[in-house]
């Protein structure tokens, strides 16, 4: 056990290894041309990340992502630590996120394909939607613990409310703010996938899902091994950020679980 | 004291609510959207009461409800189950530690085409998408809550003579269950979205089919109708299920 976890990403590479091995195993099972064996994507993988309309269309997706997700990080932490620290901001703002929680955010993208076309703004929309939610959450959360004695010290050394909220508020909330963001980057690309599946226009969900509607099982299959390879990496990348800044607070263990 | 401070409070969060609502009224009274692309709240919401006694509206309700239910139901059993055994065991543990490291942060609607292409179109695909995504936040919860139990507990259980099996079921099960609550609420919100969704992939039936079909006729009214139902949907199900959880916690430390 501790052998394997020396090396970093090892037991990581393993289950991937596993995982394609359970596969091949489940396409032998159902013998469908639906799920054909995972070597034939894996083959597809090179030709398609060459190809520089996929590239294009890869990169695309991503500003439109990380847009939406820097927007949503802009709004959503403010308003989550002024939550935390003030009851009336609270209870101002609790039962609209509560009413606005189980919408289905990507559901919303016929809706606003109408009222904004169907450009980058109305994806950029609804990603923002879908992080702001659990950013939200999790400053809220950060804020509400922040210890009561720091603050009063701050208030008696003469730093005014707004003050506080910058230098005392915002970086002991820090670690908690980070777990939202990193629930949010996984929300992040669930809604970016959604939203271009719904508008094919461009992006990662377009191929994809062109790609389902022509057959073209293994470009299929090629794409979600992308999908799920760019869920990880930014999941770890998130982890690796987490750690420089805020080195200090205890690890969470927590791994990333997200929906629409 | 407390119950005009509750009072006050719920009128202020009702404050927004009430707000948006009345904003979108007055867009529409003074016309500055037209009406076929923002209906005035007065028309949808009269057009959901009339839904609501509607026989195709109700079953297509009823079909979403019950591939929510039945992939939630399959979600806590897994995630539950694989949750204590590896809290239990430590070879279970090492196992399932990077496949679920990997496979949490994937999208998982990126795997549904691979669920109708070997599943079909009807209800299995769907469900194995909503045990997909319910899953991972309900296994790590039970598995988290379950690590986390007193070790006096167990040791007390073990010398009175139980089993290291019937500890696991009769004490972690029991001491974890805050937690799996907890993972489980996540989980059936997660349920109510991905239905909905997977329903709009493949239109085949269910409120989601209601949405596309609503937009393709352009008929934006109709689009108002299926997501307000699955929100609310969401909404009660949360009720119900908070109701549900303050009767299993009675007795344990209060939950934040």
């Amino acid at each position: 056990m501790a052998r394997v976890n020396a090396i970093p990403g090892l037991s990581a590479l393993i289950a991937c290894v596993a995982l394609l091995l359970i596969w091949d195993g489940l396409s032998r099972a159902f013998a469908v041309s639906g799920l054909p064996p995972p070597w034939g994507p894996l083959r597809e993988l090179p030709n398609l990340l060459t190809e520089p309309e996929t590239l294009v269309n890869i990169l695309a997706s991503l500003r439109r992502m990380a847009i939406g997700f820097v927007v949503a990080i802009a709004f959503a932490v403010p308003i989550g630590l002024m939550m935390g620290r003030s009851r009336a901001v609270a209870a101002f703002f609790n039962p609209l996120f509560m009413v606005i929680y189980p919408v289905p955010k990507a559901a919303l993208m016929p809706l606003i394909m109408l009222w904004i076309g169907i450009g980058d703004m109305a994806k950029v929309l609804v990603i923002f939607l879908g992080v702001s939610l659990p950013v939200v959450y999790h400053s809220f959360q950060g804020a509400r613990s922040v210890e009561e004695k720091m603050l009063w010290s701050a208030a008696a050394m003469g730093l005014s409310a707004s003050q506080r909220l910058r230098r005392i508020v915002l970086p002991a909330a820090l670690p908690e703010i980070m777990v939202g963001c990193r629930t949010g980057v996984v929300l992040a690309l669930i809604t970016m996938v959604t939203s271009e599946m719904i508008a094919r226009q461009s992006g990662v969900g377009n191929i994809f899902f062109t790609a389902l509607d022509m057959g073209q099982y293994d470009t299929v299959y090629a794409m979600i091994i992308i999908i799920g390879a760019l869920g990880f990496f930014c999941d770890v990348g998130f982890e690796a950020v987490r750690r420089v800044l805020v080195a200090w607070a205890e690890p969470s263990h927590q791994i990333a679980v997200g929906s629409a | 004291m407390s119950i005009r401070r509750n009072l006050v409070s719920l009128i202020a969060g009702a404050l927004p609510i009430m707000a948006a609502l009345f904003l979108w009224y007055a867009v529409c009274a003074l016309k500055l959207a037209p009406a076929s692309l923002l209906p005035s709240p007065v028309t949808v919401f009269t057009r959901l009461i009339a839904l609501a006694g509607d026989t195709n509206f109700l079953t297509q309700a009823g079909i979403t409800l019950f591939r929510l239910f039945v992939g939630f139901a399959i979600a806590v059993v897994l995630g539950v189950s694989i949750g204590i055994l590896a809290a239990g065991s430590r070879a279970v543990a090492t196992l399932m530690q990077p496949v679920v490291r990997v496979l949490a942060p994937v999208p998982k609607i990126a795997l549904y085409p691979a669920f109708v292409l070997v599943l079909g179109f009807d209800h299995s695909s769907k469900i194995a998408l909503v045990v997909a995504d319910a899953l991972f936040p309900i296994l790590l919860a039970t598995y988290q809550g379950a690590a986390a139990v007193e070790p006096k507990l167990v040791w007390s259980a073990r010398a009175a003579g139980a089993s290291p099996a019937k500890c696991l079921f009769t004490i972690v099960l029991t001491a974890a269950l805050p937690s799996i609550l907890t993972g489980a609420r996540i989980g059936l919100i997660i349920a109510c979205i991905v239905v909905f969704l997977a329903e709009m992939i493949t239109s085949t039936d269910g409120l989601g089919q209601m949405l596309v079909r609503a937009a393709r006729n352009f008929q934006t009214v109709d689009m108002f109708e299926p997501i307000i139902t699955i929100t609310l949907l969401g909404l009660l199900l949360n009720a119900a299920f908070n109701v549900l959880s303050a009767r299993l916690l009675v007795g344990f430390a209060e939950q934040p």
